[in-house]
């Protein structure tokens, strides 16, 4: 009994403010999550938005699809629908994670409405080398993905970059990242486009 | 009366003073080089966590010097901790919901902060011994402190890099037809290393006379 009371004696203060700070912490989330959750939601729109300009709305198509990545691991993906003003599938666009040079790097890829050709991609988070990974976001290394079709992309090292087809001329100086970019894409996007075939979303033909 | 109260408006001065230079954490202590190295890539980054840090170490501050009388000595860094984590979540909560680009540039360090030895280290030696307006002083001194060196650093770091100060470009960047070759070394770990080193030795200088 006596050892009960000399631990309470010595630990009431941190039990205590352990309580007045956890509701504290609690009051601040309940009040700001919302927005947070929103934050995130505009982000991804906004992208989304960017790369597919038509759309008027996008909703999930089908949640949580299955990608095996190149190690055999499977991960999860929202595929989203890009509706026109009339509500026309004009296009689908999903987030893609892989292995940077640094750092995950998170893509949202956008696919056109016969999942045919590539919008284009963009980067949603990223920690790639400033002045050289980092260039994976600017034009010259962006629009070799605009109208690419559906397929296995391949990186070289010199070649024409305004030239669309299925060859993306690397960054030079971000060998790595020019590298994780293409890889991303191959994983996800032949993947996505099987499993849509099998459930007869796509239209036959295109 | 009067010569006390002279007393500890010197005090405060004093105290208020010590923080931005001559006790400076980053350029004196060499604390907190964590954030100092990692977010001085450009101003903005650098200026948030610096107030961030000032918000921090204000609430903890004023916490900690308010239960100093009931901490036992053996729970007390339980206790800084607990605090500086409380005020550190309300604060990456905060950038979140106001600020999510910032908050994304920042990733990693400002839940870091929690383990910002500044912090810790005002809490073990001022606000844990001294009354509570001695504390909220040496917090805004200490924070203003950090918060100065941070921005010298990241001013320096963002001009040379980018020809920019705020991201408003003040050089006439050679890929645009002017003078000015960015160094793109300068954002990445060894800019912040050597710019730091040569600060370092230049307030050393200073100080020496």
């Amino acid at each position: 009994m006596l050892k009960i009371k000399h631990f309470i004696e010595q630990s009431w203060l941190l039990i205590v403010s352990s309580f007045i700070f956890g509701l504290l912490i609690a009051v601040t989330n309940a009040a700001w999550s919302p927005r947070i959750i929103q934050n995130e939601k505009d982000k991804l729109n906004n992208l989304m938005t960017g790369l597919i300009s038509d759309a008027n709305n996008f909703e999930i198509a089908i949640e949580a699809l299955e990608i095996v990545g190149s190690k055999g691991k499977v991960v999860r993906t929202d595929l989203y629908k890009a509706l026109d003003v009339n509500g026309k599938n004009i296009g689908f666009a999903f987030i893609a994670v892989g292995a940077g040079f640094a750092d995950k790097i998170k893509l949202v890829i956008a696919v056109d409405g016969a999942f045919g050709k590539v919008a284009g991609f963009a980067v949603l988070a990223s920690n790639e080398t400033p002045g050289f990974g980092s260039k994976i976001k600017e034009d010259y290394y962006l629009s070799q993905f605009k109208g690419v079709p559906v397929g296995k992309i391949v990186l070289v090292k010199t070649g024409d970059a305004e030239k669309i087809d299925s060859e993306i001329v690397a960054i030079s100086g971000a060998t790595v990242s020019s590298e994780a970019v293409v890889k991303i894409f191959n994983t996800y996007i032949n993947n996505i486009k099987e499993q849509l075939q099998k459930k007869g979303l796509l239209n036959k033909g295109k | 009366m009067a010569k006390e109260a002279q007393i500890s408006t010197g005090l405060f001065k004093e105290t208020f003073i010590a923080g931005l230079w001559r006790e400076n954490p980053v350029f004196r202590l060499l604390l907190g080089m964590c954030p100092t190295l990692a977010v001085t890539a450009a101003l903005k980054p650098a200026l948030t966590m610096g107030l961030s840090v000032i918000f921090v170490l204000f609430c903890s501050n004023i916490v900690v010097s308010l239960m100093r009388n009931l901490l036992k000595p053996h729970l007390r860094i339980l206790m800084f901790t607990l605090t500086i984590a409380t005020f550190v979540t309300i604060a990456d909560l905060f950038l979140k919901a106001f600020q999510p680009r910032m908050s994304e540039t920042l990733g990693p360090y400002v839940p870091l902060i929690i383990v910002n030895c500044i912090i810790i280290c005002r809490a073990e030696a001022c606000a844990s011994k001294n009354p509570l307006f001695v504390s909220i002083i040496d917090a805004l001194g200490m924070g203003i402190g950090f918060t100065a060196a941070m921005c010298v650093l990241a001013g320096i770091r963002e001009i040379l890099s980018t020809g920019a100060v705020f991201e408003i470009p003040v050089l006439s960047l050679s890929e645009n037809g002017g003078w000015f070759v960015p160094w793109a070394a300068m954002s990445m770990p060894v800019g912040a290393f050597i710019t730091l080193g040569l600060l370092l030795a230049l307030v050393n200088v200073i100080t020496k006379k």
